[in-house]
């Protein structure tokens, strides 16, 4: 596949199946840096983590190291982390703050929207040297929607607006939960890594098919699954009781996808009537008081599970976080998940929502931990040759439209999700690299 | 502070067999000799000064620490199929502060974690802290604090309690 021609690319796809391949083939992941990491609009960071001008993260787009950096006139810039004389990388701390960006080998100095300030014995350049031309490169697109920070690293392509689309929605539905309508990404974060496609985890955020079997660990003789959000007397009902059979309301879930890989899992059956604690009682009074009774209902009535943004991030609407996907090998993935500090609430509400988050999705909870199993033991059968095709199709013809939300909808239990994945997948993958 | 070197082996005694309950697979032992209002931590963030606002691999309470060890006994968590074998070993041992009268007192130790499990082994490492209130003849822990050399790293899946 070193190649890559998209005929050859569009023989791994079929209506129902994938091949294997699409998981297990070094040169096909090679492609993927540059065909859709190198192109497509990608989860960068949250303005909350950039909060003051010199305040800095860096991560990975694909394989362009990157530092998302706040300048003095409050723009934030995502700008490549390769000092522009020898190559190093200048940033190498994952936070900090500083006033000027200096590579640590021969001192290069850049100030934080990417200009290059300061050369160590000017003397020895080049007579036709011009520092202008050697600022950092910065991501040729950035897009922003209440905080959330894109980039994309090719110059042409759709517009963020018509890349995101209707999901702006889904960052609504968090935002607003917020009695001060702004979210922080300052709780600390978890970091978890398995020996496993990055796909399986984009693939594993919108299928609710596995968590009756995949989590069974987690769910009580009752058939219901442990207290996930604060407040919650008890978790959602996704064992029949006393069977051993997927729960009626569980099976009623519904998905939906919005183009570009895009989808969204509704909101699991929980008792809202019932949801009381100190803390979330305080927090739906404050929220409250900003936005009224009527309005604070609906945003406490929760819509949303699970969010993909494809191709790197979701958000969860349960318990609370945002979730970054980092591709590192076709067989290794690496996970950042941070927890939401909903801005104006409670401390106590926020200390509900990442005390939930430690034993849900860090490296040591109880959920997180099984899905990573079932990642690294999907990558150990799909090394097998003696068979070539990954099943998808679940649900296939059984979608329909939904015209009040312009979207097409299935059941969470099916895996339309994935389909709509891999038609994203094919787009990026065929167009001429 | 008045701990001087009586007292150290007795702390030491405890948290060594702290330590062999959990190799042991024995969660529930484990579990018991936590205080009601007893807490398990072990920090994301290096000299992490809260786990309230900042988070954590394990903030367990009894609630939390029974639900873990009720899914470590569940014949479908596919993470410890196979289990995890794991390899203690607690040393450095320093009575970091102690109030007899009150009977509570703060050791300080440093633990490895040896884990073999599905074909694969590594290590774990840090230094912790107990704090332990007395009770009857012995102690009950009010904090087991952990903090790895690499919590700030990204771990693969962690099942048991270090």
């Amino acid at each position: 596949m070193r190649n890559g021609h998209a005929d050859e690319i569009a023989r791994l796809i079929e209506p129902g199946r994938v091949h294997r391949r699409v998981y297990t083939d070094p040169d096909l992941f090679e492609l993927e840096m540059e065909r859709i990491f190198g192109h497509a609009w990608l989860f960068v960071g949250h303005t909350s983590q950039v909060s003051e001008p010199g305040d800095f993260i860096t991560t990975d787009l694909g394989r362009q190291p990157v530092v998302m950096v706040r300048h003095r006139d409050g723009s934030v810039h995502v700008l490549l982390n390769r000092c522009t004389h020898r190559g190093a990388k200048v940033v190498n701390e994952r936070r900090g703050h500083a006033q000027r960006l200096t590579c640590c080998y021969h001192g290069w100095s850049f100030d934080t929207d990417g200009r290059l300030v300061t050369v160590p014995v000017p003397e020895g350049c080049a007579a036709d040297f011009n520092k202008d031309e050697f600022g950092l490169a910065s991501a040729p697109r950035i897009g922003e929607y209440r905080g959330f920070v894109f980039a994309s690293l090719a110059a042409k392509g759709p517009s963020f607006e018509d890349h995101i689309g209707p999901v702006k929605g889904n960052i609504d539905d968090l935002v607003d939960r917020a009695p001060d309508g702004a979210l922080a990404l300052d709780a600390g974060m978890h970091r978890y890594a398995f020996n496993g496609n990055w796909k399986l985890q984009v693939e594993n955020v919108l299928d609710s098919y596995h968590v009756p079997f995949g989590h069974a660990s987690t769910v009580n003789k009752d058939g219901m699954q442990f207290a996930r959000r604060e407040g919650d007397q008890k978790g959602a009902t996704v064992v029949e009781t006393g069977k051993k059979q997927t729960a009626a309301s569980w099976k009623d879930r519904k998905s939906f996808i919005a183009g570009n890989g895009h989808g969204w899992t509704s909101n699991t059956a929980l008792d809202d009537g019932k949801r009381s604690s100190p803390a979330f009682d305080a927090y739906k009074k404050v929220l409250a008081e900003k936005v009224g009774k009527t309005r604070a209902g609906e945003i406490l009535t929760p819509r949303l599970h699970n969010s993909l943004i494809y191709p790197n991030m979701s958000i969860m609407g349960l318990n609370i976080h945002v979730r970054v996907i980092k591709p590192i090998a076709v067989d290794r993935t690496e996970v950042t998940v941070y927890p939401i500090r909903l801005v104006g609430a409670p401390a106590s509400m926020n200390f509900g929502n990442i005390r939930l988050l430690n034993v849900t999705h860090s490296a040591s909870s109880f959920v997180q931990t099984d899905d990573l199993e079932s990642f690294v033991r999907a990558q150990k059968g799909l090394k097998s040759t003696m068979t070539d095709w990954v099943d998808i199709s679940r649900g296939l013809g059984a979608e329909q439209p939904d015209r009040e939300r312009n979207v097409t909808r299935g059941l969470a239990t099916h895996e339309m999700v994935v389909r709509a994945q891999y038609k994203a997948w094919l787009g990026y993958m065929s167009a001429a690299a | 502070m008045t701990a001087g070197g009586n007292g150290r082996a007795a702390f030491e005694d405890f948290i060594v067999r702290e330590a062999s309950l959990l190799d042991a697979r024995r969660f529930r032992d484990w579990m018991d000799l936590f205080a009601e209002d007893g807490t398990y931590w072990v920090p994301a963030v290096p000299d992490q000064k809260s786990p309230l606002d900042q988070a954590s691999l394990f903030y367990d309470d009894r609630d939390l620490m029974k639900t873990r060890i009720e899914r470590l006994e569940h014949p479908r968590i596919h993470v410890q199929t196979p289990p995890s074998r794991t390899a203690h070993i607690v040393g450095n041992v320093v009575v970091e502060d102690s109030d007899a009268a009150k009977g509570e007192y703060v050791i300080g130790s440093t633990v490895i974690m040896v884990e073999y499990r599905d074909d694969a082994q590594r290590v774990f490492a840090g230094r912790q802290r107990h704090r332990l209130r007395r009770h009857g003849d012995g102690f009950r822990i009010v904090q087991k604090r952990v903090d790895l050399i690499n919590c700030d790293g990204a771990f693969e899946a962690m099942a048991v309690p270090i």
